[in-house]
């Protein structure tokens, strides 16, 4: 969720320097995914966690909350906005289906469509939105501020004056604001007047009764819907919107009141607009609930002396009302704080305000004697074993063009799990061997133990090969054929962490293709490879990535043969032959130069 | 041995091998169990509801013409298996250690992969604490990226744990979410046998691929189920 700091500023004007805003995000609240300077202004995307979308996807429930973290002053806005005075309404609603929790509708006559007033253009668009109109920008700036989503129908287009919400009818069409046709099912929950379905409810408007420059009288509904019904229908639809976003976290539908007088306080600005009475329909009247909490208990989970103060002070700050007897809280739960329930909620809530850095790090030391697993100490000793052997060790996909299990709606064209792990060895085998210099290897051998599918059981196996063949067997047939010795070597997990991995870094190969040149040199018994090879590296330049590698030496006639091998890769682009044999040819003149050496 | 004859490792495993030297020099047991998992202990069990997000589509192998079945999306199911067990057979408090292969159902990139490894890890017992799981967390980081690792304990949500944690870790200039951690929700003890009023322990999950982007400086997690050796560079 994008959020502005001048808007939050409204709320909390003593709100800390931005740069000290971050880290309290990051280490109280959520992670900041980033930080935008504009010109007069600072945007903060945050990654708001779904425990807190019911009061954290808004200006205000961010302001609350740093107000509570800091202990700075929260400016109540609910005193901000005039309340109009209201003439007598005709308007009915009628919630027909229980997916409906809470439905306000209020009649505004006589509204001039036009541009918004340029604070509200500003706010919008510091959070990426784009101004539409004065009665539009209202709705979305109530939403971006509370929370709350709202929508505006042009009241004139709708067939009498009266609200049905119900489920849709099966293969009922509506065109949605932006000109898409969506079919519905009987399970989509709809905002309809006696013959037309107006909205998906908590999804998207239609155009039926869109709002437009000639629009003279409006609808302002403000409603609450049951988040699972909302997301399922989002799903169906495909149509994720900041409304939907809000409604299937699950919103409080006490907000609704707060909401409907934003709305409402801000048309009044605008000046001229005749208001009628609100009709609230309220079936899903969301119950007060109490939770109890010890400060024992939230010290023994979060591992750290909680006192009876520093959790009252935590009370205070965040405005919450509490009762503290007999070394026992018992707090009213805020109603938009949906998250709330149990006790560990309450640690969590206690952990993070004070900083999970307070809590000191401890090593526990239990009472418990693990045991040997039996499957992985075979996976070890199967490893150990190919590797000793001079197999290498490779992972590949799970995934396949064919097989026995398959899976549904893969983001990725392999649909099913492998039944072996040859095919892929194979491939892998290939690929390596094409490598084969650049990885200085004689020949190549490699292996894979992992899971493979069957129809109706997955077991693990073992497959190694090299260019003879691949093997491949179950772990349990892999172990069985091996030597006894072999499995009583002891595994894992037994001596030092490997001191030499951590100065390593991974180097990335050349996506270019490598030229492999060979050398082989006569030269009389006293003189070493090492000469040889310094004459070599003294010549070859940058661009040898591999070598010189002394693959062949022998003696004839008391004169030594040794032959090297160089492997040719730019990391910038594709070397042509010419200037390897350029380079070759200079090695040559080098080594000639030593009257008694002799090229082969 | 002759060394220059040994076959080369994959960094993945090598990493795996670390970390339960790790783990169980701390007192862990090694848990494994299935790739194909029942939803039930890959998210009922856990306390990811019938209409959780993760459950979607976009995110969760689900597997034709076999209902309740997935491919596990963490190894959280093994270690919760384990504690399950460990509760019948009286064995607590107790401590598992899972390292293996994940799914998740998403379009790959340099950071993302329909498959990786993950690192899942549990302690159950009458007073295990949040500051237990820091410090097992801190100890092993510090084993294998070396004593100056920087680290951040920061809120984060995740069903199966109440507080829940994120682990970050400086790399570099930047800060990089490496595992979600926390303490066990009631409702997952409950639902694997054991009493909340008497016990409580902490878990966590991340995944090992990140580990080695940050000690190798890895480039792309792709690689690692490319079946290419010049990965094998360790």
């Amino acid at each position: 969720m994008k959020i502005s700091y001048n808007w939050l500023k409204w709320y909390i004007p003593e709100i800390p320097k931005t740069e000290k805003l971050a880290d309290i995000f990051n280490c109280h609240l959520c992670e900041v995914e980033s930080v935008e300077k504009k010109t007069d202004d600072i945007i903060f995307d945050l990654n708001i966690l779904p425990n807190r979308a019911h009061d954290l996807l808004s200006h205000q429930g961010i302001a609350r909350e740093l107000a509570g973290q800091l202990g700075i002053d929260f400016k109540d806005p609910t005193e901000m906005y005039k309340i109009p005075e209201p003439g007598s309404t005709n308007l009915k609603i009628e919630i027909k289906t229980d997916k409906c929790r809470r439905y306000m509708g209020r009649i505004v006559r006589n509204v001039k469509v036009g541009s918004s007033p340029d604070w509200v253009v500003k706010h919008l668009e510091s959070i990426g939105q784009r101004s539409i109109s004065n009665i539009v920008d209202a709705t979305n700036i109530v939403m971006y501020d509370s929370g709350q989503p709202c929508h505006a129908f042009d009241l004139d287009k709708l067939e009498g004056e009266k609200i049905i919400i119900r489920l849709a009818k099966e293969g009922e069409i509506m065109m949605t604001l932006d000109g898409k046709e969506v079919k519905l099912s009987s399970v989509d929950m709809v905002i309809a007047d006696e013959k037309n379905v107006l909205a998906v409810a908590g999804v998207k408007g239609g155009k039926i009764a869109e709002v437009n420059d000639n629009t003279k009288n409006i609808l302002i509904e403000v409603a609450n819907f049951d988040p699972v019904s909302v997301r399922g229908t989002s799903k169906r639809l495909g149509i994720i919107t900041d409304s939907s976003k809000r409604f299937e976290n699950d919103l409080s539908p006490e907000l609704c009141s707060y909401a409907m007088r934003e709305i409402s306080g801000l048309l009044v600005e605008y000046g001229g607009f005749k208001f009628e009475e609100v009709i609230d329909v309220y079936p899903g009247k969301q119950e007060i609930s109490k939770l109890s909490f010890s400060a024992g208990k939230i010290s023994k989970i979060l591992g750290l002396n909680v006192s009876v103060k520093e959790i009252e002070d935590i009370l205070k700050r965040y405005n919450f009302k509490y009762k503290n007897t007999a070394n026992k809280f018992e707090i009213t739960v805020p109603p938009m704080r949906l998250d709330l329930t149990i006790e560990e909620d309450m640690a969590e809530e206690i952990g993070r305000i004070l900083g999970y850095d307070k809590i000191k790090p401890k090593i526990p030391s239990i009472d418990f004697k693990p045991k040997e697993n039996e499957i992985y100490s075979k996976i070890g000793q199967a490893r150990n074993k190919l590797l000793n052997e001079g197999y290498s060790e490779v992972m590949t996909y799970a995934f396949r063009d064919e097989g026995e299990v398959e899976v549904m709606a893969s983001a990725s064209d392999k649909k099913f799990l492998r039944t072996n792990l040859t095919d892929r060895l194979k491939e892998s085998l290939k690929l390596n061997q094409l490598n084969a210099p650049l990885l200085e290897m004689d020949e190549i051998k490699i292996f894979e133990i992992g899971t493979v599918f069957k129809k109706d059981k997955e077991e693990i196996n073992v497959a190694y090969g090299d260019k003879k063949g691949i093997k491949e067997m179950s772990l349990d047939e892999f172990c069985k054929s091996a030597s006894p010795e072999f499995l009583q070597e002891k595994v894992l997990p037994l001596g030092d962490l490997r001191q030499d991995l951590i100065e390593q870094k991974f180097k990335m190969w050349s996506i270019y293709p490598f030229i492999v040149r060979d050398i082989a040199v006569w030269v009389p018994e006293n003189v070493s490879s090492k000469d040889v090879e310094k004459i070599i590296k003294d010549n070859m330049g940058e661009l040898v990535v591999r070598g010189p590698r002394l693959f062949d030496q022998f003696k004839k006639d008391g004169k030594n043969s040794y032959a090297f091998r160089l492997v040719f890769q730019s990391y910038e682009r594709t070397l042509k032959d010419e200037e390897v044999n350029e380079i070759m040819v200079k090695i040559g003149h080098k080594i000639s130069e030593n009257s008694s050496w002799q090229i082969r | 041995m002759d060394n220059n004859r040994k076959g080369k490792e994959h960094p993945l495993s090598i990493l795996a091998e670390e970390a339960y030297k790790v783990f169980s020099d701390m007192g862990f047991e090694i848990a494994t169990g299935p790739e194909l998992e029942s939803e039930w202990y890959n998210f009922d069990a856990l306390n990811v509801s019938k209409d959780h997000p993760a459950r979607d589509m976009q995110d969760t192998f689900f597997i034709k013409n076999q209902k309740e079945k997935v491919l596990r999306t963490h190894t959280t199911n093994v270690t919760a298996r384990a504690i399950e067990k460990a509760g019948k057979e009286g064995r607590l408090p107790c401590a598992f250690i899972s390292i293996g292969k994940v799914f998740r159902n998403e379009a790959t990139d340099s950071t993302h992969e329909m498959q990786f490894f993950q690192t899942d890890g549990t302690m159950v017992g009458e007073d295990i604490s949040i500051a237990d799981l820091k410090g097992v967390l801190t100890h092993f980081y510090k084993k294998m990226l070396g004593d100056d690792v920087q680290m951040e304990f920061r809120p984060s949500f995740f069903p199966f744990v109440e507080p829940g944690l994120e682990v970050w870790l400086r790399f570099g200039n930047k800060w990089l979410e490496v595992m979600g951690a926390g303490m066990l929700h009631p409702n997952v003890l409950k639902n694997l046998g054991l009493d909340p009023r008497k016990v409580q322990g902490f878990a966590f999950g991340g995944g090992l691929d990140r580990v080695a982007i940050v000690k190798w400086g890895i480039s792309d997690i792709r690689f690692f189920y490319q079946g290419d050796l010049r990965l094998n560079q360790f």
